[in-house]
């Protein structure tokens, strides 16, 4: 079922979570491949955000391995930060500094990581900026940011590090109604680019517009997975058709 | 009456140059202060990093179990105390020790048991996702600490720093018991010699008044120059 578009960018093998009394994963073995945009969605408690946060071990897995651009990044003698900083991530809370300016929340981790100068991390910064419309934002600070200008300006500072992937944990979710759209917007436009993303949303509407595959979960496991035609319109899992039916 | 007022000040602070006493003993509680300021702040900071690494990473078991020992037995006991033993005990054989120094070890050491609790309590309250977000970008867990999670808790915990600092300043006045000449002692041997116990009293007062409203001040400057990010 797996739909294969180049080589494999992220492999999960056997992957358990185990918080406590309570089995958040439960043996989850899957393929990203580059360039593929896949969506996550299951009720909540489902283990699609620990299953997400796992991929760059931000959730440490109970067992099981993740492998990304064919290294093993779960063995211990691994410099998990080096490999992270090809992961963007883009939380549900934006997380953006708040004692930094846009710019500096920006150029803060290609200056410190990339070594970058501090002139050519600012040029690029702008760049970015003008791609998201946000340019004036510059020297502001996030506490003067609208919702949806926070997370445009939270995923702008995940690509400032030219990441392979990008990780989206449920980033509308706490947005008020009218913000959801530029956020959308804004990862869509990357989609078109190329970027291999793997997004956990509530958004059906831009599961079956943007993605290439998605993914039910369901209990800590996969429960479904397939092209988005194929997936909302002929689902077999009994929960996924619950699920669809609660959700659409 | 004022003639009378007069009479008193000449007697308690220009006869045999009393006033000394009074301006010896601020530069002794200034020096005392601000050593164990800065011995308190780092060895809070230290603390405070030590217990909230083991509080978010689980590394580091022994020195936290250190470092709560050393909170409870400072915290849970009085600071004259301390100031008695470090002088009479622990350096009970070197009478030749300055008592400046000895002062100056025993605030420090006090206050540094405060500072580590306001420091990790700052730590603790900037939000998870901070440290997340930092450590998804690729900074290490030090990194994160130092470029996100400090700067955003030193600004939490400015007001509670400051006050602690304030305790320190007037705490330093139970220095007598080790026969430390700082401020209030100066101005005890001032009344012991005049029988006057308002003036030099009322003056040391003042003076301490007056330190701790300009140091105040100073802090509000600061605090307000941090705050600008959060319009």
């Amino acid at each position: 079922m797996t739909i294969n578009r180049g080589d494999t960018l992220i492999k999960v093998q056997g992957l358990h979570k185990i918080f406590g009394e309570l089995h958040a994963l439960s043996g989850i073995s899957e393929e990203i491949h580059k360039g593929e945009v896949v969506v996550i969605v299951g009720p909540s408690g489902s283990g699609k955000s620990t299953f997400l946060r796992s991929l760059n071990l931000l959730e440490e897995p109970s067992e099981g391995q993740v492998i990304f651009e064919g290294e093993d990044i779960t063995d211990k003698k691994v410099d998990i930060n080096k490999h992270r900083q090809k992961m963007g991530m883009v939380f549900q809370h934006f997380n953006l500094f708040p004692h930094k300016t846009i710019l500096q929340n920006i150029t803060l981790a290609p200056i410190k990581l990339l070594k970058r100068s501090k002139d050519d991390a600012e040029k690029r910064a702008m760049e970015l900026l003008r791609l998201v419309g946000l340019e004036e934002k510059a020297d502001a600070y996030p506490s003067q940011l609208s919702g949806g200008q926070k997370q445009r300006i939270a995923i702008v500072r995940s690509l400032a590090m030219d990441p392979e992937v990008m990780l989206f944990d449920e980033p509308t979710s706490a947005l008020d109604p009218e913000m959801v759209g530029e956020v959308l917007e804004l990862m869509k436009q990357l989609a078109r680019d190329g970027m291999t993303m793997v997004v956990v949303t509530h958004e059906m509407g831009f599961a079956k517009e943007v993605a290439t595959r998605v993914i039910f979960m369901d209990e800590g496991q996969i429960k479904e997975q397939g092209e988005p035609e194929e997936f909302f319109g002929n689902p077999k899992d009994e929960r996924l058709k619950e699920f669809l039916s609660k959700i659409l | 009456m004022f003639q009378e007022l007069q009479d008193k000040f000449v007697n308690n602070f220009i006869t045999d140059d009393r006033w000394k006493y009074i301006a010896d003993g601020l530069v002794t509680t200034l020096q005392v202060t601000f050593f164990a300021v800065i011995i308190g702040i780092v060895l809070g900071f230290f603390v405070a990093v030590v217990r909230s690494t083991y509080d978010k990473t689980g590394k580091l078991r022994l020195l936290n179990a250190l470092c709560k020992l050393y909170l409870t037995v400072i915290r849970g006991t009085p600071v004259v105390v301390q100031l008695l033993i470090i002088y009479f005990v622990i350096f009970g054989s070197a009478r030749d020790i300055s008592k400046v120094a000895v002062a100056v070890m025993a605030f420090g050491f006090n206050s540094g048991a405060y500072v580590a609790e306001i420091f990790r309590s700052g730590i603790m309250s900037v939000d998870s996702g901070q440290f997340e977000a930092g450590r998804s970008l690729g900074f290490n867990y030090v990194q994160t600490m130092r470029y996100i999670i400090m700067p955003q808790a030193f600004k939490n915990v400015l007001p509670a720093l400051c006050n602690e600092f304030i305790v320190l300043l007037k705490e330093t006045s139970v220095s007598g018991y080790i026969a430390l000449q700082d401020l209030t002692k100066g101005g005890d041997i001032i009344r012991s010699r005049t029988y006057d116990a308002l003036m030099p009293l009322l003056a040391v007062a003042v003076i301490y008044l007056l330190m701790v409203i300009v140091f105040t001040k100073l802090v509000n400057i600061l605090e307000r120059r941090l705050r600008s990010s959060d319009h």
